[in-house]
């Protein structure tokens, strides 16, 4: 089974198998480079083509169907392939009959185009990005040229643009001229094979590997860091920077690809297609490559070869260094000449060139910005996702109902993790270069993640239902004034033992076999009304309705005892399987009598989210919601005393850094001022010498009246000024 | 020094006098020209000879003109024009001077290896088995 196409082959339709297309266009693309230097190249090649074209058209009208590979062979073969034209060439410079001279005179051209010049280094007009130095340098080497340009892309990149001073040189000091990129294989971008810029695709090709070695190789320092961001970072912050695209090895990779990218030239052709997997290995080819070894003749013929180039280059020497001297300058300015000269159609090539590595790296920034950010969503949806295994250990606590339980599972595994499987299968594919063979599992994985999502509706709602209906339970504790006048607040060490495994949400819940322990717990001071000490407490809860808030407050296991003038808090309390977290928390209040002290002890920093609150609203219109997200917070160990403007530190350090402060900021508006006053100065100064030249000129133009209206002495300094300016323009036109 | 390079040679001196030959003598289509060189037993591939004809040209030595065809676009035929007889005149010369040349060497071997009439040419293959001596 062959795939036919339709060409219109010189103005002529023409149904072709795909196949033999390819051969067409490469025996074409063979003979285009074979007449690269003749002066008539396209008026050959079009009537070449002209005549394949008719012969086809015979062909078709002749009956057949298509045009076959066969029938491609036989025509190429009857027109004669390149190595058929090669050898009348090689033979006619070699032959030196009467008859040949005159006709070699009118085709002078013909012979020597295509010989390999061994010795002579030159750039390459046939095959360049910016000026073909590469591929010059390539073709003396007799290597890729891809290989050069990359090395000097690295040595561009490594060594401070070296590279680019060197290409620029030998830009112009070499010759152009065109010749064959004589390489049976070559690096190219396989744009048929391509995840970004289709570099890991020709590589595979070049090397002869599948193209998910390179692949990977390129991705490992992504794939290493998701791994590794997973591991080091445990729970919730995930470090979303982008170490592994800078750092070390990965970096270089990455770097590594955009040279690529932007070096390799792309296999848009079917020839560049073919020469980018390169020639099959069978036994014509090895025959074709010994007799290409052995063309030159044998050993013995090669040296003798070679001693007599270098006889001759030993003597052009001489005679170039007799002669040299002289001719150095006119050749340096004919280079230059013939360099600026060439210089315009090449600016554009080169501007392309240029363009196309600026487009690259544009691309190349954009893809990683984007990658970036694909990046720090999947890392957030796999830390959701973990983060949601480890809170599932408490959903006992906060679940209700076996629907809840349902929908909590459903957002966990299809809202969540279904997006995460789907994104490493897209990124695995991608890697491996398989197409999806099966198209419903798209919309499998988008349906299970639409029904995640309705879960995780679901679940939101009826959990947010949960917490409708707040309610609070106020107690007042009674206390013996301490006789001191001072009041210790201490916490001691959990009465709860946490034992065995411990799930940790960063110590606000604790888990303990069927209880949760939950410490929050919020401390405030305030100025008692009256010359005695107050502790309250307040048990708070949300729930589904008012009743059922209540309850949950009042099943709050929280107590303060005050015995010799110490106050113990409790750590926190427990909440059971049974009745649920539903937000309870208890705020402490301590008043304060005016002129009494209360001591902070450390301890008291082991109330998790101990805020310890100062001068809040007096008691009565203190609303819990409102004062939780107050920022009142002060420093433990440390002994207070009440006064009339609030909670003040007995050692006055607070005082201190209260004078600090405004010192500072007394500090700052002086400068602030000074600098203002400079500024003024300045402007003063400005306006003062405008006044001045104002009046100087007013006199030179006008010392009869001295005091000349205005607007005449403006027109005049406009006057002046475009006067002054005219004489200098050309004259800095030519400086340029 | 092997028999088939110096036949091509050979081939390849005259192929220039004789495709300017045909042309002479009238216009006349490409592939028409490597028919009749066919039938002279004067193989030439057509790859060769567009290059040829191209060159000849842009020397000015022969001109095309577009015909419109039945079976398709129009197809160059190529004619002489006065600075290719000329130069053509003098290859004729030349090939007279060298065949009489040839002859005449050649006869001094008692044998006559190819005979030339006009501006054809027709290649006897030697029997082989005759020995010079």
């Amino acid at each position: 089974m062959k795939k036919v196409i339709n060409i219109n082959f010189k103005g002529r339709v023409i149904p072709i198998e795909e196949a033999a297309f390819e051969q067409l266009q490469k025996y074409t693309e063979s003979l285009r480079r074979y007449f690269a230097n003749e002066e008539g190249r396209d008026e050959i090649i079009n009537d070449i083509e002209d005549r394949i074209a008719e012969l086809f058209d015979e062909e078709v009208k002749k009956g057949a169907t298509c045009i076959t590979e066969a029938s491609v062979s036989s025509i190429t073969a009857s027109m004669g392939s390149v190595e058929d034209f090669e050898q009348m060439d090689n033979d006619g410079t070699t032959s030196s009959t009467n008859v040949h001279r005159s006709a070699s005179s009118t085709s002078s051209a013909y012979a020597g185009s295509e010989e390999t010049t061994r010795g002579s280094l030159s750039r390459n007009g046939n095959d360049k990005i910016l000026g073909g130095v590469c591929s010059g340098l390539a073709n003396y080497l007799k290597i890729d040229p891809t290989i050069v340009r990359i090395l000097f892309a690295l040595i561009t990149f490594g060594g401070f643009g070296t590279g680019v001073l060197i290409y620029i040189i030998m830009w112009i000091i070499l010759p152009i001229r065109d010749l064959k990129t004589n390489v049976r294989k070559r690096l190219f971008r396989n744009p048929d094979d391509k995840v970004i810029g289709g570099v890991a695709g020709g590589l595979a090709n070049y090397f002869n590997i599948p193209v998910w070695v390179p692949r990977v190789v390129f991705c490992l320092p992504l794939i290493l860091g998701v791994i590794t961001s997973i591991f080091r970072n445990a729970w919730f912050d995930f470090d979303f920077e982008p170490d592994f695209v800078f750092g070390g090895f990965g970096g270089t990779l990455f770097v590594t690809y955009i040279i690529l990218w932007i070096v390799l030239p792309l296999a848009s052709s079917a020839t560049d297609k073919l020469q980018m997997r390169g020639e099959k290995i069978d036994v014509n080819s090895i025959k074709n490559a010994v007799q290409e070894e052995l063309g030159g003749g044998t050993v013995k013929e090669r040296t003798a070869q070679m001693v007599e180039e270098i006889k001759e280059g030993a003597q052009k020497m001489s005679t170039a260094i007799t002669e040299g001297g002289q001719r150095v300058g006119a050749e340096i300015s004919s280079k230059s000449k013939a360099f600026a000269v060439e210089a315009a159609p090449v600016a554009r090539s080169a501007g392309a060139g240029i363009g196309h590595a600026i487009g690259v790296l544009f691309k190349a920034f954009f893809l990683f910005v984007a990658g970036v950010i694909a990046f720090a969503l999947l890392m957030a949806l796999i830390g959701v996702t973990i983060a949601g295994v480890a809170t599932f250990p408490f959903k006992g606590f906060f679940l209700e109902g076996t629907w809840q339980h349902v929908a909590a599972w459903g957002t966990l595994l299809l809202f969540f993790l279904v997006p995460v499987i789907a994104l490493l299968t897209w990124v695995i594919r991608k890697i491996i270069g398989t197409k999806s063979g099966n198209p419903y599992l798209g919309y499998t994985f988008g349906g299970l993640w639409v029904i995640g999502l309705v879960c995780f509706v679901i679940l939101i709602a009826s959990f947010g239902n949960n917490f409708r209906v707040s309610a609070h339970e106020p107690q007042t504790v009674e206390i013996i004034q301490p006789a001191s006048g001072k009041m210790l607040v201490k916490v001691p060490s959990s009465k709860v033992k946490i034992y065995g495994r411990r799930f940790g949400l960063d110590e606000v819940f604790t888990m303990d076999g069927d209880s949760l322990y939950i410490n929050n717990i919020r401390l405030r001071i305030v100025k008692s009304t009256d010359s005695l000490y107050h502790v309250t407490f307040d048990k708070r809860s949300s729930g589904q309705s008012k009743e059922k808030a209540m309850a949950n407050a009042r099943s709050i296991q929280y107590s303060l005892n005050f015995k010799d003038s110490v106050l113990t808090l409790d750590r926190g309390f427990t909440v059971s399987e049974h009745s649920k977290f539903r937000n309870q928390r208890v705020a402490v209040t301590i008043e304060v009598p005016v002129g009494k002290r209360i001591y902070i002890d450390k301890s008291v920093d082991r109330l998790e989210w101990h805020n310890v609150t100062f001068n809040g609203p007096r008691r009565g219109n203190w609303e819990w919601e409102d004062d939780w997200d107050s920022r009142g917070w002060n420093d433990t160990d440390v002994e207070y005393v009440m006064t009339e403007d609030g909670l003040e530190r007995v050692d006055g350090k607070d005082k201190q850094q209260d004078i600090k402060n405004k010192e500072q900021s007394i500090e700052e508006e002086m400068t602030e001022l000074e600098e203002q006053k400079k500024e003024l100065e300045q402007k003063e100064k400005e306006l003062k010498d405008q006044k001045k030249e104002n009046d100087s000129l007013r006199y030179r133009y006008n010392p009869n009246q001295q005091k000349a209206p205005e607007k005449n002495s403006k027109q005049i300094v406009e006057k002046i000024n475009t006067n002054s300016e005219a004489p200098f323009q050309p004259m800095t036109l030519n400086a340029l | 020094m092997n028999i088939e390079n110096t036949q091509s040679q050979m081939r390849k001196g005259v192929l220039e006098f004789c495709i300017l030959s045909v042309i002479k003598r009238g216009e006349v289509y490409p592939s028409d020209i490597i028919e009749e060189m066919k039938k002279a037993n004067l193989n030439i591939l057509e790859g060769t000879l567009y290059p040829l004809l191209t060159r000849l040209k842009n020397a000015d030595f022969l001109t095309y003109r577009w015909v419109e065809s039945s079976s398709g676009p129009p197809r160059k035929y190529f004619s002489l024009t006065e600075k290719g007889a000329a130069f053509y005149k003098e290859l004729e010369q030349t090939w007279n001077e060298m065949a009489n040349a040839v002859q005449t060497v050649t006869k001094q071997n008692g044998r006559l290896n190819a005979t030339v009439t006009g501006e054809t040419i027709t290649v006897h293959p030697s029997s082989g088995n005759e020995n010079p001596l």
